[in-house]
């Protein structure tokens, strides 16, 4: 029986970093990456909606700092954060169900074409103001 | 030979619903990404919430994305704990701490969501206070 190799757990971080990686392992790196960014920011979302609660002129003024071009482009971020995550997760999902083994490297390649189309897309709806006065 | 061994399941039911709601979560994401689409004007005031709020399916759309979500998210989170072998007093921890956190600020956006008023008229103005 081969030895296993006992897992040491003060030097994960470490023992992660230096396996070789495939595109694959960059994808199960990243969706982890990408889930604990989102769920702080479900937290932070819940946190940032509560003053609904306290009526209108409260909610307005604490709007009124999020429609920032510096949040925006938080949320711009936020937005290649969801899309690599439900891609990804997509990918996941075909390759457990869809038998997504046998093409899950083509799946990869055409989840980031996708992906970087919408995210463009995406900078062009939320900016589409700034864009237009640029050009005017 | 494959039995797992040392825990009270297998894990197999939250492997499922995590797919499942993943795939619910993406669909309902979407939607919101439609509605909200992060122009300044696409209705973040606090009189375009109240608007959307007077539909009950808006009040259960936005309950559902909460509920799946914090579920989705919390039990990713799990997820990668139990990739790292804990010792069974950080187990109690980390579980206990996505447990507390998850439920109150599930039940903070609940009250949220439901604490908006209905205030439509028949005619379908808003009767805004």
């Amino acid at each position: 029986m081969s030895e296993f190799k006992k897992f040491d757990q003060k030097n994960w971080v470490k023992t992660n970093l230096n396996y070789k990686k495939d595109p694959g392992s960059w994808a199960w790196i990243l969706h982890r990456i990408t889930g604990i960014a989102l769920i702080a920011y479900l937290f932070m979302h819940i946190f940032s909606l509560s003053p609904l609660s306290q009526g209108r002129a409260a909610f307005n003024e604490f709007m009124s700092h999020y429609t920032t071009p510096f949040f925006m482009a938080l949320e711009w971020i936020l937005f290649a954060f969801v899309l690599f995550h439900s891609l990804n997760g997509v990918r996941i999902v075909l390759v457990d169900w869809a038998d997504g083994a046998r093409y899950h490297k083509a799946l990869y390649r055409y989840s980031i074409v996708i992906g970087l189309v919408m995210f463009f897309a995406m900078g062009y709806v939320m900016f589409s103001h700034e864009i237009h006065n640029l050009f005017k | 030979m494959y039995k797992h061994q040392n825990s009270q399941g297998s894990g197999s039911f939250s492997w499922v619903f995590q797919r499942v709601t993943g795939l619910i979560l993406v669909v309902v994401m979407i939607g919101h990404y439609i509605l909200m689409h992060y122009t300044p004007e696409s209705g973040h005031t606090y009189d375009a919430v109240l608007s959307r709020m007077q539909s009950n399916w808006y009040r259960v759309l936005d309950l559902t994305f909460l509920v799946l979500g914090m579920y989705h998210g919390l039990n990713g989170v799990w997820g990668i704990f139990r990739d790292y072998k804990l010792k069974p007093w950080q187990t109690i921890t980390v579980m206990s701490l996505l447990i507390v956190l998850g439920l109150a600020f599930t039940l903070w956006g609940v009250k949220t969501i439901l604490d908006i008023p209905y205030v439509q008229t028949t005619t379908g103005e808003l009767l805004v206070k």
